[in-house]
This record gives structure tokens, C-alpha cells and sequence, in this order.
């Protein structure tokens, strides 16, 4: 029992090599790389500066854990779908929360008039509410073509499937938007 | 091998197709825009679709904190591994700045340009009216002397001149 207690303190002390310390250095070239597009994608949907840090960091955190520290296939399709799927539970759990506050606090106005459609903070919301409720396959091309700017090229590759699909599933996605957010507005 | 290549050219053919019908079928069309001025229920929905276009550009045009990226960066460097967070790439991630445009870089030199660009502006076109301004004298001085040896030494004489030179 002892010999094996000293055996684990022996393998504490052995150093890491440097090979191994530098195979998780990837990390922070995707950081580097997709940081700024990431940001930008997050904080249009989140829209809170706090979030999206949090966001962020699961992000690659997931990263740097998945399969044992091994690097994926394509590190920008898995750090776009990790940060997108994200973002969008925590938008789900604040919209729940959101829901669950006395009518009092949560009371909307009057939405008739022409001014309050053009409130862009309502405006804005109710396309969180609606993005945070489209079908998964429907939202990833919203949140990445729409919200981190990618060209329908890059969204078919992150998402295996072809450019012209993902335009379909973006014009659903709008006729879907439409629909719910003229509901809303009623 | 024979049913891979057939369903990339089918892929291709699909993509094609819905390109072109996608160019065919935009709004601006002739008889779209027709259509859709005298149906009610085209312009709800087009209308309705229009909201979620402007909702979509208003969370676009909203805009963050300059050092959001930087703070991103810093929290999410925090959790990863001690030798990570110890690499100068990762204090370089942790200053990050926001990478500024082509214009907003340029916006400081603007006056500088502007003066440079408009005395370009201004050389090109004293140089222009110089010329057109001699040009226009020369052949109005050709004129008063041909006019001159016409009225003086007979028409024939004075075209005889003037061709010749000419």
C-alpha cells in the first residue's frame, strides 16, 4: 500500500514533456483565430456583456478537455457549434427565468402603436426568444450566418451539409421568425 | 465508386438548380413587385418577413465593449491549464485590442489625405485649363492674322500662307 502511494507521489513529480505541453498550444491559436468572430457571435446572441465572458470560457473550456486534450478534426466547426449550443442554453435559461417573474415586473406595453414596433429592445428580444425556440438545425444556420457573419460556404462546412441547404434552412428559419414574432407583437 | 461520383454530380446539379431559380425568383422581379401590389396577403407576409430582417440587423448594429474580447480572453485563459496561462501567446490574448478597420486606422491621417488629395485635384485642373486656355489663344491668334494678310494682302495670298504653315 505504501510502495503504491509512493509510486503516485514519484509520478507528481515527473516533469511534463514539452511535446505534451505544447500539443494543448492550439488552444490558444483558436483563441487567436476565432476569438474576435466568437465575441461577435455571442454577444449578438446573448446581448449581455457577462454571458457571453461565460459563454466564452465553456467554450474553450470544452475545447481544451474534449477527448482527453486531443485536438478535433476541425477546430472551428467545433468551437462555432460548442459556443453556439452555449450560448443558446444559457438564452433559454435566462428566457425561463425571464418567464417565471411576476406579471408585475414582466409586463409588456402596449404594442400596438406604431412606436412601440419599433422599439428596438423589444424588437430585439423577441428575435432572442424566437432563435432560442427554432429547431437545432434551423438556429445553427441563423445564429452563424446571420449572427457570426459566415458565408453559406463556411456554415455548410461547419455543419456537414451543403451551401445550398443551409440557404433552405435560412429562409424556414425567417418564414418561421416571422410567424412567431408577428404572434408576439399581437 | 460509380454511386459516390453520381451523388456529387446529382449535389452539384441540386445546387445549381436552386442557385438559378434562387437569381430568378428575387423580389425586384417585374412581376413579383406587380403581384405583390395588389395582394394584401402578400405584403403582410412580406412585411412580417421585412421585421425579422430590420430585428436581425438591429442585433447586429449593437454594439460591445472595445475590451470585451480582452476580457474574454482573460476569464477563459483563467481555467486553462497553469502551463498555458504562463505563455506569452496568452499574455498577448490577454492585451488584445480590437483589430480596427482599414478606415478607422486611416481616420487619423484623413486631413492630411484630404489636403494631398485636393491639391492633386487642384494641379490636375490648372494644368488642364493652362493648356486648353493656350491652346484656345494660339488658335485664336492664327485667326486674327490670317484674318489680317486676308484683308490686306488678298484671300488667295493668305490661304496660300496659312495652308502651307498648316
Amino acid at each position: 500500500m505504501t510502495g503504491r502511494a509512493v509510486s503516485i507521489e514519484l509520478l507528481w513529480d515527473i516533469p511534463i514533456p514539452k511535446a505534451l505541453e505544447q500539443t494543448q498550444g492550439w488552444v490558444l491559436c483558436a483563441m487567436q483565430w476565432h476569438g474576435r468572430e466568437l465575441v461577435n457571435m455571442l454577444w449578438r446572441i446573448l446581448g449581455n456583456e457577462q454571458d457571453v465572458c461565460d459563454a466564452y470560457q465553456d467554450t474553450f473550456l470544452k475545447l481544451a478537455h474534449h477527448e482527453h486534450g486531443c485536438k478535433p478534426e476541425n477546430v472551428k466547426a467545433y468551437v462555432f457549434r460548442s459556443a453556439n449550443n452555449i450560448a443558446i442554453s444559457i438564452l433559454r435559461h435566462k428566457l425561463v427565468e425571464k418567464n417565471n417573474l411576476p406579471p408585475r415586473i414582466t409586463a409588456r406595453r402596449n404594442t400596438n402603436s406604431p412606436a412601440a414596433e419599433l422599439d428596438t429592445r423589444y424588437m430585439t428580444e423577441a428575435l432572442r426568444a424566437g432563435i432560442a425556440e427554432l429547431p437545432e438545425h434551423l438556429r445553427d444556420v441563423v445564429t452563424l450566418h446571420d449572427l457570426g457573419d459566415l458565408p453559406y460556404e463556411q456554415v455548410a462546412k461547419i455543419l456537414g451539409i451543403t451551401a445550398a441547404t443551409a440557404r433552405v434552412y435560412r429562409c424556414k428559419a425567417i418564414q418561421l421568425l416571422a410567424v412567431w414574432m408577428r404572434k408576439e407583437t399581437r | 465508386m460509380w454511386a459516390a461520383k453520381a451523388k456529387t454530380c446529382c449535389r452539384q446539379l441540386r445546387d445549381r438548380v436552386l442557385r438559378l431559380l434562387a437569381d430568378s425568383f428575387t423580389p425586384d422581379r417585374h412581376w413579383i413587385q406587380n403581384h405583390i401590389a395588389n395582394c394584401p396577403r402578400c405584403q403582410r407576409r412580406l412585411a412580417q418577413l421585412g421585421n425579422v430582417e430590420l430585428a436581425l440587423s438591429l442585433l447586429k448594429s449593437q454594439p460591445h465593449n472595445l475590451d470585451l474580447l480582452m476580457r474574454a480572453n482573460t476569464q477563459a485563459i483563467g481555467v486553462l491549464k497553469h502551463c498555458l496561462r504562463t505563455t506569452p501567446k496568452a499574455e498577448q490574448l490577454r492585451n488584445v485590442r480590437p483589430d480596427m478597420g482599414i478606415i478607422e486606422r486611416c481616420a487619423r491621417y484623413k486631413h492630411s489625405l484630404a489636403n494631398v488629395a485636393a491639391c492633386i485635384i487642384i494641379a490636375v485642373v490648372m494644368k488642364s485649363s493652362t493648356f486648353s486656355s493656350a491652346k484656345m489663344l494660339e488658335s485664336k491668334g492664327h485667326k486674327a492674322v490670317e484674318h489680317y494678310y486676308a484683308s490686306n494682302a488678298g484671300e488667295d495670298i493668305a490661304r496660300d500662307i496659312f495652308t502651307t504653315n498648316a
